[in-house]
């Protein structure tokens, strides 16, 4: 069996209000304690998700579209960068599993 | 106040669902708030679902269309190294009469199914047209006067009850907000659960794994499936899938500085795990955190006043070797819970005194005594030589003991004692095996 690649895996999932053109994020990462001297920058590999990148210059940056709410980076981060709600049912996104 | 409600439960999977089905059975007023689309929308589990309860919550479930994937009459715990895999394999007849001893599920089938009866016993009832499982909507605060919880908040609707039962999952905002959790909890006490579903033609899943009719099995892994981070895999079948997945402890993830997916692929690659898989078709990839099982990393307390925290908002899960047990955790406490809740309506009292008999009922059942008397094979399960020297030495003593050379061979004993050698010391392992006897 082929091994399957983040985005791959991403493709299978089915998310809430994938037709609107803006979707209200349910995750706010202040980067700038992320990119402020973090000794792991651990959500960028925790992230099942990995809905938060590095760049060539090493910063991190966050993305909520691709999020699968697993809750891992509201745990994961302990240098108190992450603040994690529900996504709104209505404007938010977040998943809708077929399966779980 | 026109709505005010004998109970509200927030969350409509398992624990909020057997809540939901004990209050509809006893014919009180409740709301119960899903923030999915549907019930169990939102929810992510292994999963098998142990135990009997099921049938206490709905009798005959296994004669009834959906729900539940497979019955589990077949159970397997394989040790493994980059190459070998070393199995317990136990199959028997016990398992096969219902009520079944355990259920493979899918959440997002089983938990609709599960709300269907719930509905069914609501429509039946005294309050067909006053109690409501409402999907769709999210709670954003609990509501507190005079620090009672009264009621909730989704958006700019409030609704009122004599009690809330908080069932909202891992991720425990609503726990926080009122101070039984912390509001930042570390990673130390969770872990991260990866999976994938692969689909298969029914009959090939059946004959590759021995299937009849709706058993099924189930397989723990330890060892290279988690490459050296603290946790285990799995693999149980379903009715034309597989569920297989990881769970690692996500201090020991971020320290060692791999990435969930990357693992999973690893784990999926070992021929013994390839061999299974070969042609099934992923259709879909899931991620959740996980409680590892450790008491500490419960909330402070689970009741206060006005409210009560059920299932795995209240961090019930175990994880003993023998089972990852955490739905049935739900189920019986979701129960628990609502029996409090039940009893304090008919006494017209819901302060935190009168509440604290969930928690007394809770430590008197298997939830918390199983938790607290497996707490010790918790800890032994995340020390670091059992998901790496243990299954080293089982496999290489596999190798020796399985491999005919046409030569001599040397007695089993021996070839113990030259895989202990070569993988840990013997009082490291004899160390062990005399806590594994007490923990287990």
């Amino acid at each position: 069996m082929k091994a399957l690649s983040v985005s791959e895996r991403l493709g299978l999932v089915a998310y809430r209000n994938q037709g609107r053109s803006e979707a209200k994020p349910h995750i706010e990462v202040d980067t700038s304690i992320c990119n402020g001297g973090c000794p792991h920058k651990c959500t960028t590999y925790v992230c099942p998700a990995k809905c938060y990148t590095l760049d060539e210059k090493g910063d991190v940056h966050f993305q909520f579209e691709d999020c699968i709410e697993c809750g891992t980076c509201l745990y994961a981060c302990d240098q108190g960068a992450v603040t994690w709600k529900f996504p709104d049912p209505e404007v938010g996104r977040g998943v809708n599993w077929n399966l779980g | 106040m026109e709505e005010r409600f004998d109970c509200i439960i927030v969350g409509g999977g398992i624990a909020g669902l057997s809540a939901a089905m004990l209050l509809a059975r006893a014919g009180k007023r409740f709301l119960l708030i899903e923030r999915g689309e549907f019930c169990g929308s939102k929810n992510v589990s292994g999963g098998v679902l142990w135990g009997t309860d099921l049938e206490r919550l709905v009798p005959g479930y296994w004669e009834m269309e959906g729900g539940f994937d497979r019955f589990v009459n077949h159970r397997r715990l394989s040790f493994m190294d980059p190459g070998s895999c070393f199995s317990v394999d136990f199959k028997s007849d016990h398992f096969d009469q219902p009520p079944y001893q355990g259920v493979t599920v899918l959440r997002a089938r089983f938990d609709q199914w599960l709300a269907e009866q719930v509905e069914a016993v609501i429509e039946a009832g005294p309050m067909a047209e006053e109690s409501f499982l409402a999907t769709n909507v999210l709670v954003e605060e609990l509501l507190q006067e005079d620090g009672r919880v009264v009621g909730i908040r989704a958006g700019e609707e409030e609704f009122y009850a004599n009690t809330v039962i908080l069932a909202e999952g891992v991720n425990n905002l609503l726990t926080r907000q009122i101070g039984l959790e912390a509001e930042y909890v570390p990673a130390d006490h969770v872990a991260v659960g990866v999976k994938e579903v692969i689909s298969f033609d029914r009959k090939v899943l059946e004959d590759r794994f021995q299937l009849r009719g709706r058993s099924g099995l189930t397989n723990e892994f330890v060892g290279a499936c988690s490459e050296g981070v603290d946790g285990g895999g799995f693999l149980y079948t379903n009715e034309s899938s597989v569920s297989i997945g990881l769970v690692l402890g996500m201090a020991d993830l971020r320290d060692k500085g791999l990435a969930p997916y990357d693992v999973l692929n690893t784990f999926k690659a070992h021929p013994a795990v390839a061999d299974m898989l070969q042609g099934g078709e992923v259709v879909e990839y899931s991620a959740h955190v996980v409680s590892t099982g450790d008491i500490r990393g419960m909330p402070s307390e689970i009741y206060a006043d006005g409210v009560m925290v059920a299932g795995e908002a209240a961090h019930l899960l175990l994880n003993a070797g023998k089972a990852i047990q955490g739905m049935d955790f739900a189920m019986r406490s979701g129960m628990l819970a609502a029996e409090t809740a039940i009893a304090a309506n008919d006494a017209g009292d819901f302060s935190a005194a009168r509440l604290k008999d969930y928690r007394t009922a809770l430590d008197a059942s298997y939830v918390m005594q199983d938790m607290r008397s497996f707490q010790d094979a918790v800890h032994l399960l995340h020390s670091p030589a059992m998901h790496e020297k243990v299954p080293n030495v089982i496999c290489d003593f596999g190798r020796q003991f399985f491999t005919v050379r046409n030569e001599p061979t040397p007695k089993a004993a021996k070839m113990m004692r030259t895989a202990i050698k070569r993988h840990a010391s013997y009082w490291e392992l004899v160390k062990l095996g005399a806590k594994a006897a007490r923990a287990l």
